[in-house]
């Protein structure tokens, strides 16, 4: 049975119309012990046949472990959304409920090939010296976590240096754990910066440029 | 298991900023909401700024049962949605952004957004409340850490774990019956004596065995070093106090408005609240107030929703107003 109704279809058919460059959506999954693979990968297919600039490409995890290991993937089910070009924005777990939208805002964004965000903070990212990496722990049941999402994606657009990844909570029992994650959404910068709450812009951005600074050792 | 949905949201239209509108709406919840799709309407142009997710305090409810037309319920953040939809499709602009200055007393008033300077022929402040704290000892320590003020959000973190939540009125209440999906136990502590929920909303709690009542107690501390460990309870009539095990903590005690950026510009009462009249009018001409901001009975999307109304409608007025002298 599909996910999305008509009337949603039809929706996004309307976005899509509006899409530039051709997507990737690059899949990674595995046939055991994963929950909501079958699911991620159902609905992933139903948005690639809603546009013909969205092409979904499935992996196995293991069978397919240098794929995973060139993207950077250990964790299922992943997902990378890049246009010809990799820029680093990752989903762990199923990008369902309220997070869905994060999803299609991204797709839109990468076939842009630009981001929303402001002349100031792309400059601000343009002089990331260190890989920084922003780990976003979501609920499908979140409504602010969307926006959390979207915007360590758009940092990923907008800086080779970052990657941004949504992880959704439930999922991943183990990374929950490690983070001490309690309320959503949870940013996670480099293991070093954390925050909860879905920041505005400037505020985001101050966090990532504070976690440079401690991995550059000048506090 | 649940089935799992996938919500299709339009993304917020992130139009070019104009200089000039006739209305500036500051807040994005149910009244926010209502006056953009009143003042649209009435063809004013308006722009309608909300800091963080459309809906307001709204959206973090897991279920509305009370607001009409909607016999199965309608979870906060959709009947948002629809009414984001319904406000855009007459013509509303909505930004997600934060004010950075707001000036009433000037005519036209001017509101920073971007780094451009707005100016709003006529403003409605919609800005809602946010949770308030109990402001305990462990409550700001442990929170994220177990302590929590969405239970929409982070409850599904909390599965299979015996959790408390403290405050029994409907929000309490509400967010206790979404919660006993994922949780092993509830325990509902109440600092009054009798429980101020609806009743409908304390005969479905009552109907699960895993659910149970502490009533005139109050909450002393919340413990644990790196996460929740346990609450300390201490019943009202005999002054005992004991250690409650728990893994999470949920406070529902009330709402705080978000007027700190008011200070100054706008007549609040002792507890930072805004008086209007009836027609939503603040102390500053052209200044309009509605939903939880207001000095008001009730604090509800129905009644937020009537305030947004009449609030568009009064700016309406102002502005016709304004013009006929100018003219």
């Amino acid at each position: 049975m599909a996910h999305l109704s008509d009337e949603d279809r039809e929706h996004l058919r309307k976005n899509f119309s509006e899409l530039e460059r051709p997507v990737r959506l690059i899949y990674f999954s595995q046939k055991f012990e994963c929950q909501y693979c079958e699911t991620t990968q159902e609905i992933l297919s139903e948005l690639s046949e809603l546009s013909d600039k969205i092409a979904l490409k499935v992996y196995d995890l293991h069978e397919d472990s240098t794929e995973a290991e060139k993207f950077g993937i250990d964790m299922i089910p992943g997902l990378v959304v890049a246009n010809e070009k990799d820029y680093g924005i990752r989903y762990f777990g199923i990008p369902g409920g309220y997070e869905f939208s994060s999803l299609i805002e991204a797709i839109i964004d990468v076939s842009k090939g630009v981001s929303e965000l402001s002349e100031e903070t792309k400059q601000a990212l343009k002089k990331l010296e260190k890989p920084i990496h922003i780990r976003v722990f979501i609920t499908m049941s979140c409504p602010y976590c969307p926006r959390a999402v979207r915007m360590a994606h758009q940092m990923a657009m907008e800086s080779e240096m970052v990657r941004g990844e949504m992880i959704e909570a439930a999922e991943f029992p183990q990374l929950v754990q490690r983070y001490n994650v309690g309320a959503v959404p949870k940013v996670v910068i480099n293991d070093t910066v954390e925050f909860e709450g879905a920041l505005p812009e400037h505020i985001f951005l101050d966090h990532v440029l504070q976690a440079d600074g401690v991995v550059r050792g000048s506090r | 298991m649940e089935g799992i949905s996938f919500k299709v949201t339009k993304a917020v239209g992130e139009k070019d900023l104009q200089l000039e509108y006739d209305l500036v709406i500051i807040g994005g919840g149910p009244a926010g909401l209502t006056a953009a799709i009143y003042a649209s309407r009435s063809r004013m142009r308006t722009l309608l700024v909300e800091k963080e997710a459309i809906g307001g305090e709204a959206a973090s409810t897991s279920m509305i049962e009370n607001y009409p037309g909607f016999p199965e319920g309608i979870s906060g953040a959709e009947l948002a949605e629809r009414m984001r939809s319904q406000a855009q499709k007459f013509g509303a602009q909505i930004v997600l952004a934060t004010p950075e200055s707001l000036d009433l007393w000037t005519e036209p008033k001017e509101v920073g957004l971007r780094g451009q300077l707005i100016r709003a022929r006529s403003i409605i402040i919609a800005s809602g409340t946010s949770p308030r704290k109990l402001g305990i000892p462990g409550e700001i320590e442990l929170k994220g850490k177990g302590v929590s003020y969405c239970a929409t959000c982070d409850g599904p973190m909390f599965a299979g774990k015996d959790i408390a939540i403290i405050g029994c009125g409907n929000s309490g209440l509400q967010e206790g019956l979404f919660i006993l999906k994922f949780v092993k136990s509830l325990t509902m502590v109440e600092f009054l004596p009798t429980i101020q929920a609806e009743q409908i909303l304390q005969e479905s709690m009552r109907s699960h065995k895993n659910v149970r009542w502490l009533l005139n107690h109050e909450t002393v501390s919340i413990n644990g070093e790196e996460w929740v460990e346990s609450i300390t309870v201490k019943d009202r009539e005999s002054g005992e106090e004991r250690g409650l095990p728990v893994e999470g903590v949920f406070i529902y005690v009330g709402l705080k408005p978000n007027s700190d950026f008011l200070t100054g510009q706008v007549e609040l009462n002792e507890w930072g609240f805004i008086p209007t009249n009836e027609g939503m009018q603040t102390s500053v001409p052209g200044v309009y107030a509605a939903g939880d901001i207001r000095v008001t009975e009730m604090r509800q999307v129905a009644t937020a929703i009537g305030d947004g109304a009449v609030a568009a409608f009064s700016a309406y007025h102002y502005v016709e107003s304004n013009e006929r002298k100018v003219a």
